[in-house]
């Protein structure tokens, strides 16, 4: 038997959700470690080898600092193999909704004030992709269990994770839901990837794009279409940021202009 | 064929009869949707045009190839095949322009290669099939498929107080053995004249004024018309929700998944879309339809034209599930009009 490939679990700035999601795998915990030799992973354990050089890094959370720039060049350093872990590393997740406004500066005064920092020097918030080179990613605002463990799987067995390359809608209809965007609500389904199983339309709540944008997203017709049954252009480009991190940015121009 | 006849006063009476030949599934509806489900009591058991509700979400297909399900477990020494644990089912309330699609199915599934998992709970699958009255998005009399002549066991036509009830098979014929006080086998002048009077009163209600006629050779002729795909295909939302409602659609992936640290896995099978951009990936990255107006050619072609030189019939049956579910108005009605140089539209409420 081959040796077992080291992993590490690293984190910027997020809820954490996704290390959470992991220990959330109660009966495939003790698989996960014994499968995989795990060095770092502040949320499930005390003996972290920070220096240590790892086949696999999972890194969660986005940049908002030039410290944290520098750290993440550190961990890309370290690890043979880095995956984007989650929305906010993956694209940026909430944190970005407002990306790209030109506006940053502007709101952070009005929350911070002329406060003086020394530790780090804070920036507009950005996906990991736009700093180093990213392996892969793990979708999902936390990921979803069977996504993730399939992805740690293919990690651990030395093959790149695979995606879901079918929009939300396609879970939503095995799970025989009426559609939502049917019945004039706000529905992302369309744009976002699927993988998520379609939690949010089952419970008859519109999909807000967590699991972040599908290549094939026609962000132009679903706006045309929420527009024809009332929405405002300003409201449905406010939902489409609001997940769409630093994706959408290069879109939203495009989209003002559609009539 | 054998024909009887049954009082509505004696239908609930036949639950315990259907029971006896598997589970008995109907469409019902559950917070505003239309769907088969499984019923457990005579109370709700009906075979009348009027009560059950019209065009289930999904189609029979849901029942007799499940939107995903496992089919082999493995690791690095064996395999087997994953236990399917398929009940036997008594399937009442499809419509005729299902169980013409059921037949598309057949055809495909069990002709040139035989989908052991499709047979297998088609041969546990009892259809009823009952009358219906069309809505506005019904055009099953424009694609021949409103009358059934095979693919049903049993086949019941509401001819107000009672029904008339065509037996398609031998399992049919079992189920009228079994509940023999029920069934009436002296069919009157009366009774002829009752159904030839009801035929032309369903007639009436449709009221979908698509045009097929010669729309397989417009497909033919208009293959290239790139403008026309091009139109649509600005709008498609590549959801793929048009291929999992529409009964005739076969299409489905097969993935292996793996469990963690176990040396073990799991074959699972689902249902795909040619609506996909990966749909059309080969080996190597490349890409026969790289985009939606190309894609959606593909998907009308199938429905329209291929269909005719592998089995005989195009593949639509006229159930008008893509009218109701499509989110941007892309339906067999709006491709057609167009193909026939006409911008009217018919568009869901
Ligand atoms: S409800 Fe939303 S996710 Fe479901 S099919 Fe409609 S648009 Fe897609
Ligand atoms: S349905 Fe949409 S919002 Fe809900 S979990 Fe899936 S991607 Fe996220
Ligand atoms: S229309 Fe597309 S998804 Fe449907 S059966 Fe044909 S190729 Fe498959
Ligand atoms: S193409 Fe549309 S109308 Fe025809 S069978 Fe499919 S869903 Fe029904
Ligand atoms: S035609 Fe309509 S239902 Fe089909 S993939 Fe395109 S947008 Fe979705």
């Amino acid at each position: 038997m081959k040796d077992k490939p080291s992993l590490g679990v690293y984190s910027f700035t997020g809820c954490a959700g996704c290390q959470l999601a992991i220990l959330d795998c109660e009966d495939q915990l003790v698989d996960i470690f014994s499968a995989a030799n795990v060095r770092v992973f502040y949320e499930a354990m005390s003996n972290n080898d920070d220096d240590a050089k790892v086949d696999i890094a999972l890194v969660e959370g986005s940049i908002n600092t030039d410290e944290q720039q520098e750290e993440l060049k550190a961990v890309r350093e370290k690890a043979k193999i880095l995956i984007a872990f989650g929305s906010c590393a993956h694209h940026g997740c909430v944190q970005a909704m407002a990306n790209g406004d030109g506006k940053w500066e502007e709101r952070f005064k009005k929350v911070y004030g002329d406060a003086e920092f020394t530790v780090a020097k804070p920036m507009e918030t950005r996906p990991l992709h736009e700093f180093v080179k990213v392996d892969g990613w793990i979708p999902g605002c936390p990921p979803g269990a069977s996504q993730m463990l399939k992805a740690l799987t293919q990690l651990i067995n030395g093959s790149p994770p695979t995606y879901t390359n079918s929009a939300v809608c396609l879970e939503c209809k095995f799970k025989e839901n009426e559609c939502l965007l049917n019945k004039h609500i706000m529905c992302l389904g369309p744009l976002t990837m699927g993988g998520c199983g379609a939690p949010c339309p089952s419970q008859n709540m519109p999909c807000v794009g967590c699991w972040g944008i599908i290549d094939e997203a026609n962000h132009a017709s679903e706006l045309k279409k929420l527009m024809e049954y009332g929405f405002s252009k300003e409201e449905i480009l406010r939902r489409f940021r609001l997940f769409g991190g630093s994706d959408i940015v290069d879109k939203v121009s495009e989209l003002l202009e559609a009539k | 064929m054998r024909v009887y006849k049954i009082s509505k006063q004696d239908e609930k009476k036949l639950f315990k009869v259907l029971e006896k030949f598997g589970e008995v599934w109907l469409p019902v509806k559950k917070g505003g949707k239309c769907t088969f489900s499984r019923i457990y009591s005579e109370d709700r058991l009906t075979f009348s045009q009027t009560e059950i509700c019209n065009r289930p979400l999904l189609p029979l297909k849901k029942l007799l190839l499940p939107p995903e399900f496992n089919t082999l477990d493995f690791n690095a020494e064996r395999y087997n095949r994953a236990e399917q644990n398929v009940p036997s089912r008594v399937v009442v309330g499809s419509h005729a322009c299902d169980i013409h699609g059921v037949n598309i199915l057949d055809k495909f599934y069990t002709t040139d290669f035989i989908d052991p998992f499709y047979r297998e709970r088609r041969k546990k699958t009892i259809i009823i099939g009952t009358s219906c009255e069309p809505d506005e998005y019904c055009f099953c009399n424009k694609t021949n498929t409103n009358i059934i002549e095979e693919g049903y066991d049993l086949f019941f036509n509401d001819l107000g107080h009672y029904y008339l009830v065509w037996v398609g098979s031998s399992k049919g014929d079992d189920i009228i053995r079994e509940g023999d006080d029920l069934f009436d086998e002296n069919i009157t002048d009366k009774i002829i004249g009752d159904f030839i009077n009801w035929r032309k009163v369903n007639e009436n209600f449709f009221t979908n004024d698509i045009d097929f006629y010669g729309v397989t050779d417009l497909m033919e002729l208009k293959y290239n018309d790139n403008e026309l795909w091009e139109y649509f295909g600005d709008k498609c939302l590549s959801c793929g929700q048009c291929t999992m409602v529409c009964p005739t659609c076969t299409c489905f992936n097969v993935i292996d998944d793996l469990e963690v640290n176990k040396n073990e896995g799991h074959r699972r099978r689902y249902w795909d879309s040619c609506m996909f951009k990966d749909y059309s990936m080969v080996a190597g990255g490349h890409n026969f339809r790289k985009t939606r107006a190309e894609r959606l050619k593909l998907w009308y072609t199938h429905k329209l034209k291929a269909f005719i030189g592998q089995f005989g019939n195009p593949s639509c049956v006229g159930c008008g599930r893509c009218i109701v579910t499509c989110p941007v108005d892309i339906n067999v009605y709006n491709v057609v009009s167009r193909l026939k140089g006409q911008e009217k539209e018919l568009i869901r409420k």
